[in-house]
């Protein structure tokens, strides 16, 4: 598959997720009709004014995993997942802009976090339905706001007209008072895919989480290499007098 | 003269339950043991390796697993399906249950710090709060006898806030982390000494149970059994002595007496059914947890126990106290971008901070009457459903941002003594009912000026230690609000109070209710007072000591 396709269709993993059947839970889709607080010829020119969707989420029935289930085997198909397609691509395009590949590790939607993602908008508990709100909002709004700047949707842009986008909402310093809500809600999903990156096999190699391991014997403690930054802090800390001692 | 199957019914599997059977089943005494959750098994059950991106949402915890998909407590948590408990006005209480056999020792944090002589006499010393009827010195020898039993790794570390062990009795502790080496530095400059913790974790093989080979946190149970837990240790101990049979999925809703008042046996709810059993013994002993057990006592009222059995101090339910709690954190710069390695350990605190103020106390320079600990948080910790770092923009550098904080914060946790007040107790609910028919229990609580002095003292102690290992701390937060909620660092103890007198305490110092000889308490609800150390070891230990003594009054005849 070239790397042109996968932008556009994105293939949900392979793994325990694979089974999942996809279910359509929006009832009022994403288009400029349902937007709110934009008007006007020279806004929508522009694509700069404030705007926010007004989505009408289907609730989420599902029952949860329950309060005794199987921990060493964990269920593959907790609860239905509700992204549709397009969202999960779009998903997964904002997934590989937070997390490309770099440095020899896969981007983000390489190691299925677009499914978690899915996954977790779709879980029937507090927390992940208030994230649902905010992603679900989110992803209608860029696609609003593909529209108002390049009557495009955001599938179809260009990859250099997504970034001018994503540019005025990615960075803290840069963020004006018309783009608060997006940058806010751009913020909570690129926490999600980071830690869904980071959980990955390939992501734990990437932060260099070296535990999980069984060690016959004692703990061995921090390596050579790690007791001389230790040795190195103590000292720039004034703390080496101080320093630990078994007696 | 009734003949019983079993001498002894136990009541709970837990710390306290799992020990007197163990006990008395070793003395040759047959015991049944009653469960209210289902069977369960660690060897089977522990998720051992599991990585959290194979649980659903990244292991992260909701109203199902409020501490986490892979967390052992089975039907539990905050709430227990259909077995509501209920606040007075104004009152937040949490409660922490398990329906499991082994109850919370399952996922308990395995911290084992022995009681001293400090915590038996603080109102002989303060005015304060109840003294104990027995000394440390009375519970020493105990304390040997159980850490040998459960396996606890440490050293004695000659702090008078720590008396030592008996020689060979603790398992070698295993070697301290980084961040945790830069804590005790930055601590020490303070005066403040970090030592090694004391934690029911094998480093040595013991019986059938195999040493921590340094990976899956404890909470989630330890199918190897290097983590104490009863399921795999008392309870197939007891077992194998052929006196112990256990009965699960029984909820005890009362204790039964005759027309005189004396104890005959228990009533429980076969949960499987719905019917009601009843049984009975020569003894009883209730270890269903603190405030479970003193829910039993008040459901079970009788002529000649109008207030609820053994009750005639009015004393049960009340003195209803948890550890306080409180946390601060800090980003450590120094730490950024660390060389990497295996900090899994056994998984917490390799180091901690102790008690460091009886001589301050002493000479009365310090605003609060109680002493707390620090637990530390720190590591190189397996990745999950929150990510940590200065998180803005995308790509490479966004990802280096969270590489270079990865395992480059520390924080504090307090953990303190609460004394008991007025405000804080339990009672029945007298219009609420679990799906059992068995009236709730129904919370009161309230923290008092002397623990948020301590939490004030200790964000402040806290943040004088991140500093010294040049963390930049902002304002601390008012104690009111840093501290935990009741019940929230799950210590909850004193509801059927051991004293001196039965005028002001439920229990004599052998956990035998004054008013029913036969009737035993053999958890937590039997604290006299919270000191800061996390009760399970001293659940066990008078446990032990408690049901050693019942089985030589059985011997002799006199219950």
């Amino acid at each position: 598959m070239s790397e042109l396709q996968r932008h556009f269709m994105y293939q949900p993993g392979l793994s325990r997720r694979d089974s999942l059947k996809i279910m359509g839970a929006i009832i009022a889709g994403t288009s400029l009709a349902t937007m709110t607080g934009c008007s006007g010829a020279d806004q929508i020119v522009s694509g700069r004014s404030a705007h926010w969707p007004d989505l009408t989420l289907e609730p989420i029935t599902a029952k949860g995993y329950g309060t005794d289930p199987n921990l060493v085997i964990p269920p593959e198909s907790p609860w239905p997942r509700t992204m549709t397609p397009e969202q999960l691509e779009a998903t997964a395009i904002l997934a590989d802009i937070i997390v490309p590949a770099e440095g020899g590790f896969p981007s983000a939607s390489k190691v299925n976090v677009p499914d978690v993602i899915d996954e977790w908008v779709s879980a029937p508990y507090s927390g992940q339905q208030r994230d649902r709100i905010t992603i679900l909002h989110f992803l209608a709004w860029i696609n609003d706001e593909a529209t108002l700047r390049f009557e495009t949707p955001f599938l179809s842009l260009a990859q250099t007209q997504r970034m001018q986008i994503i540019d005025d909402i990615a960075f803290r310093d840069k963020v004006n008072e018309k783009v608060e809500r997006p940058a806010r809600a751009f913020s909570r999903l690129r926490s999600l895919v980071l830690s869904a990156y980071f959980c990955s096999r390939e992501g734990w190699q990437d932060i260099g989480y070296k535990g999980n391991v069984a060690i016959a014997g004692d703990y061995p403690g921090p390596t050579e290499e790690a007791n001389a930054h230790l040795n190195s802090a103590l000292q720039a800390l004034g703390l080496t007098a101080y320093a630990y001692t078994d007696a | 003269m009734t003949t019983h199957t079993h001498e002894v019914l136990v009541v709970g599997s837990g710390a306290g339950g799992a020990m007197a059977a163990y006990t008395l089943a070793n003395e040759g005494h047959k015991v049944l043991m009653l469960e209210a959750g289902r069977n369960y098994d660690p060897k089977t059950e522990t998720p051992m390796f599991k990585r959290n991106s194979d649980a659903p949402l990244m292991g992260a915890g909701n109203k199902d697993k409020n501490f986490g998909f892979y967390d052992a407590t089975v039907d539990g948590g905050w709430q227990v399906p259909g077995e509501p408990y209920t606040q007075g006005s104004g009152s937040e209480w949490m409660w922490w249950r398990a329906r499991m056999l082994g109850g919370r020792t399952n996922h308990w944090g395995r911290y084992s710090l022995r009681f001293s002589q400090h915590d038996f006499k603080g109102k002989t010393r303060d005015g304060l709060g109840a003294d104990w009827p027995i000394d440390y010195e009375d519970l020493a020898p105990w304390y040997d006898k159980t850490e040998d039993i459960v396996g606890v790794c440490g050293t004695n570390t000659g702090l008078d806030d720590m008396p030592p062990s008996a020689e060979g009795v603790l398992m070698p502790p295993p070697k301290p982390r980084v961040p945790e080496l830069l804590v005790a530095a930055a601590a020490k400059k303070l005066g403040i000494p970090a030592v090694p913790m004391h934690r029911a974790v094998l480093t040595r093989p013991k019986d059938d149970r195999a040493a921590c080979f340094y990976a899956t946190p404890c909470g989630h149970g330890c199918s190897i059994g290097a983590a104490f837990q009863t399921t795999t240790s008392l309870i197939p101990l007891a077992k194998k002595t052929g006196n112990l049979d256990v009965i699960t999925d029984a909820m005890v809703k009362q204790v039964n007496v005759d027309e005189r008042g004396k104890v005959t046996g228990v009533t429980y709810v076969d949960k499987n059914t719905s019917a009601e059993k009843s049984l009975t013994a020569k003894v009883v002993i209730l270890a269903a947890s603190a405030c479970e057990s003193a829910r039993i006592m008040l459901n079970s009222k009788s002529k000649a126990h109008p207030k609820g059995v053994a009750n005639s101090s009015g004393q049960i339910g009340r003195n209803l106290m948890d550890s306080t709690g409180a946390y601060l954190g800090a980003l450590i710069p120094t730490l950024k971008n660390r060389p990497r390695y295996n900090e899994d350990g056994h998984t917490a605190n390799h180091l901690f901070i102790p008690w460091w103020g009886h001589k301050q106390h002493e000479k009365g320079e310090l605003d609060f009457p109680r002493g707390y600990h620090f637990e530390i948080g720190s590591g190189f910790g397996e990745p999950g459903a929150w990510v940590s770092g200065d998180l803005d923009g995308y790509g490479a550098p966004l990802k280096a941002s969270v590489r270079e904080h990865y395992g480059a914060y520390v924080g504090f946790a307090l953990r303190g003594e609460m004394l008991p007040n007025k405000h804080s107790y339990m009672e029945i609910d007298d219009k609420v009912t679990d799906k059992w028919g068995i009236p709730v229990a129904k919370f009161h609580f309230q923290w008092a000026e002397h623990e948020l002095k301590q939490v004030e003292h200790g964000l402040k102690t806290a943040k004088k230690i991140l500093e010294n290992m040049g963390a930049k701390v902002g304002e601390l937060p008012p104690a009111e609000k840093a501290i935990s909620r009741g019940g929230q660092i799950i210590h909850e103890v004193g509801t059927t109070r051991m004293g001196s007198s039965p005028k002001d305490s439920v229990t004599n110092q052998w956990g035998q209710t004054w008013d029913c000889n036969n009737l035993f308490v053999m958890d937590a609800g039997v604290f006299a007072s919270n000191p800061h150390k996390n009760c399970t070891l001293t659940i066990m230990t008078l446990a032990m000591r408690n049901a050693s003594w019942l089985s030589e009054q059985l011997n002799k005849g006199v219950i």
